[in-house]
């Protein structure tokens, strides 16, 4: 018995030196046309029309699926699978030239056909798009040709494009895939989908079907880590190339100062937002509001939650919108001894205690004691309350609403039209007021009157402290040295690969449209 | 007797199948009662009352609770594990390639378990009370001290990101069968090292009271030397406790997979029911569940029996 015991013990130390040493000879180098980029959060599914994760469109947007028009790292309309379009002056028509020679990587051609398809499966509320009122003032949808398609709107709305170009409501589909569309996803984007091991990774090739320049990566796969010290140690030993976005922006002094590693901080759409229900106890009055905000010291948050690399924002906006203001970001600057004379004004002179309810997110979990320090100095208690993802959306977001304060990343492109909702959660007394002047704005027909009437609201909704705005941190992405192409922000869901390449130049039109050499 | 031994099979086959449609049920309430629906996960902050409402729907999730529970039951006896509400995966699929790596993890981190406890164990009972007993007392307290995550951090350090013996994480898939060893060791590893402390302590426990006994005394006065009366009479004895543990701990080291699951980034049931649970994918927890539950149910089943091979006096009760 000792003696088969031993043998076992000699055979397991030998299997493990063999992997060990042998097994190294064997680990296979990384091809110059395979990339590895690594992500925390694996996508639930594979279907962006179906799901809100932002996980799901980063991979799949742009790269998979396409849209009419798309955006570029800057934020701007680029035509894709449309080539030009036209409004009509009444601002309610639009038609769409499209490409032609254009095929789904199945081999289907594609059509004015699957715009009115796509389109149509959009708008129609029974198929549960996370986008769908984006596009409910969608009247009819129309093909006069193979090449010519014609949308018309019930009122004109100057963000028709844009919604179009940025949210997953705008992916065209080949109505022949879109019985599979949850395990086999089919476009006519510059990858095709290969396979997926759920919570692990996501496998895509270059699509041999794909109408413009092939990419040069002909194999991307996106590996997810649950845990961040992984994930770094993935791109500090070489097995992953980049990393999409850290979460943890402090994490990156672990690169920073290292040649063999590009660090790019670029803007994204997010507003990390101290949200305040407008409608519970010492919130509802303005002056309590405006002590609050002015009891925050915004860019120390800034410095310690997001190592610096954001902007902070004292409205509903972002350095990418057209509308952003600069000037209301210099609005409630730290001032603690203003912030106690408003409370004694407001009636508080002795503080009152307010509950924080904190999300699972790195940025909520570290900001939230730096705010409970701050409102302390001027004599409010705050109550840190950790709360679940799924009873976050159930009890803050939606349903009761049962919350004074939270903390997230509001992460979607112009959404200021949230301060019109009056169910939405913030409860904002505003929001009537808010809805009518979003509603002029969206019929102006010139560009400079849309932009004036939001810049109107940006600045109602920063007057009436409509929420304590924290920052609008920045894509903080870190790649091996040789990679090109990445793109310079995370204004787009979609994390653009199709420019990737780990040799060459890339040419200056793309540099220009914010892709980095 | 070999009637006894059939009905005493008969019969735990019977507690096994009654345990596990309580467990379902169980299971399942919990899950039920959890707050937070998969309709307003789906929909994340683009969930409205309407949207919600519409999705729950379309989820199956407004039927009784009653009716819920025998279309899963149902679906289940008949190998149908059903379909993700977050992903419209297959969840048999799923799990099957999850425990593709999480089966072979388990087996390998109870093997390195052995490999380190058994010897340890022996040692430290057969060298009680000299310098070498103690050294393995010292070893196994430190082995038993240290968490997994700290043991798989500590391994990731030192043999793969310095050495590059290893990699630091991730898994190839069973196409690439020496990739797939090579990255199960390391997190085998950090399992295992914990669970050979805590065998260690078991096994000498167990030798140390055998050597104590008066059979083991009667077996030496005729002449056999102390190792050769333990390895004759007294390992079988002492292997009765030592099962009994291994047992519970595998069932503690399909949880211990979990947390190094996530730290090494392995594609296994521990990473699936993580985020089955953060995503309210309650069907995938459930089947997730019962199939920890049935592994559970068998390896306690196939312990009872093994007592009955390892001990002759227990071959005649039923």
């Amino acid at each position: 018995m000792l003696k088969s015991r031993k043998t076992v013990i000699v055979a397991v130390a030998l299997a493990l030196t063999t992997f060990g040493f042998v097994g190294s000879g064997l680990a296979s180098a990384s091809a110059p046309t395979t990339l590895v980029i690594g992500s925390q959060v694996a996508p639930p599914g594979l279907d962006p029309t179906s799901n809100a994760s932002a996980a799901i469109d980063e991979v799949f947007d742009y790269n998979v699926y396409q849209h009419l028009y798309q955006l570029n790292p800057k934020g701007q309309l680029v035509p894709t699978l449309a080539t030009s379009y036209t409004l009509s002056p009444n601002g309610l028509t639009y038609t769409f030239k499209l490409r032609s020679g254009v095929q789904f990587s199945n081999g289907d051609a594609f059509t004015a056909k699957n715009v009115v398809f796509s389109l149509n499966r959009a708008a129609d509320p029974a198929n549960g798009y996370p986008y769908q009122s984006l596009v409910s003032d969608v009247a009819s949808v129309t093909a006069p040709s193979d090449t010519t398609a014609v949308v018309t709107l019930t009122h004109a709305d100057s963000q028709f494009l844009y919604n179009l170009a940025a949210y997953s409501n705008g992916v065209i589909l080949d109505p022949n895939a879109v019985s599979t569309i949850a395990t086999q996803p089919v476009g006519t984007g510059p990858f095709t989908f290969v396979s997926m091991v759920p919570n692990y990774d996501i496998v895509l090739a270059g699509s041999p079907t794909f109408w413009g320049t092939p990419p040069a990566m002909r194999q991307i796969i996106w590996q997810y880590f649950a845990n961040p010290t992984t994930m770094d140690s993935a791109l500090q030993s070489g097995q992953i190339q980049v990393i999409d976005n850290l979460n943890s922006p402090s994490n990156v002094s672990a690169f920073k100062g290292n040649s063999a590693f590009q660090i790019i901080a670029g803007p994204t759409n997010g507003k990390i937002d101290l949200t305040v229900n407008n409608s519970k106890g010492p919130l509802k009055s303005l002056k309590v509001r405006q002590a609050l905000y002015y009891a925050l010291n915004r860019p120390a948050i800034l410095k310690t939650v997001g190592a610096g690399y954001g902007t902070v924002i004292s409205s509903d906006q972002v350095p990418g919108d057209p509308w952003y203001t600069p000037s209301v970001n210099s609005t409630y600057a730290y001032n603690p001894t203003k912030a106690k004379a408003l409370l004694k004004a407001a009636g508080y002179p002795h503080g009152f205690t307010l509950t924080l309810s904190v999300p699972p997110y790195s940025y909520a979990t570290e900001a939230a004691p730096l705010v409970q320090a701050m409102f302390a100095a001027v004599g409010v208690k705050v109550i840190i309350k950790p709360i679940s993802w799924p009873l976050w959306i159930s009890n803050v977001f939606l349903g009761s609403q049962n919350y004074q304060l939270t903390i997230i990343d509001q992460v979607e492109a112009r959404d200021i039209p949230e301060y019109g909702d009056c169910s939405y959660y913030f409860n904002y007394a505003g929001c009537k007021a808010v809805n009518q002047m979003i509603n002029a704005a969206n019929q102006a027909t010139s560009d400079a009157a849309m932009v004036t009437g939001y810049k109107a609201v940006v600045k109602k909704i920063n007057a009436d402290v409509a929420n304590f705005w924290l920052y609008n941190p920045d894509q903080l992405t870190v790649a091996a040295k040789d990679v090109i192409g990445l793109p310079s922000g995370g204004l787009t869901e979609s994390f653009n690969m199709q420019y990737l390449a780990r040799s060459g130049t890339l040419s200056p039109s793309l540099i220009a449209q914010g892709f980095l050499n | 007797m070999s009637k006894g031994r059939g009905w005493f099979v008969v019969r735990r086959l019977g507690v096994v199948l009654s345990s596990l449609v309580a467990a379902s049920m169980l299971v399942f309430v919990f899950l039920n009662v959890l707050p937070g629906s998969p309709a307003e996960v789906i929909l994340g902050t683009q969930s409205t009352p309407a949207s919600v409402a519409a999705l729950t729907i379309q989820l199956g999730l407004n039927k009784p609770i009653w009716r819920q529970y025998l279309d899963w039951m149902g679906g289940l006896v008949n190998g149908n594990f059903g379909v993700s509400y977050i992903s419209g995966q297959s969840i048999g699929h799923e799990i099957h390639q999850a425990l593709l790596v999480t089966g072979p993890l388990v087996l390998l981190a109870m093997l390195i378990g052995l490999v380190i406890g058994v010897p340890l164990g022996l040692t430290g009972a057969l060298y009680k009370g000299r310098w070498l007993g103690s050294v393995v007392g010292g070893l196994s307290q430190i082995g038993i001290a240290i968490p997994s995550v700290v043991a798989g951090i500590l391994l990731t350090v030192g043999l793969s990101i310095k050495l590059h013996l290893f990699p630091s994480s991730g898994f190839p898939g069973w196409q690439d069968p020496w990739g797939s060893l090579r990255a199960l060791v390391l997190p085998a590893f950090a399992l295992g090292v914990v669970e050979g402390a805590i065998l260690a302590r078991y096994i000498r426990a167990a030798v140390m009271e055998q050597l104590r006994s008066d059979y083991l005394r009667t077996a030496r006065s005729k002449g056999l030397r102390r190792s050769q009366a333990l390895r004759r009479h007294g390992l079988r004895v002492a292997a009765i406790p030592v099962v009994t543990v291994l047992g519970l701990e595998i069932a503690s080291l399909i949880v211990g997979a979990i947390v190094v699951e996530n730290i090494f980034a392995l594609p296994g049931v521990g990473m699936m029911l993580l985020n089955a649970v953060n995503n309210r994918d309650l069907i995938v927890v459930q089947d997730i569940a019962m199939v920890v539950v049935t592994a559970v149910l068998l390896i306690n089943t196939l312990v009872d029996l093994s007592y009955q091979w390892l001990d002759p006096r227990l071959r005649g009760r039923r």
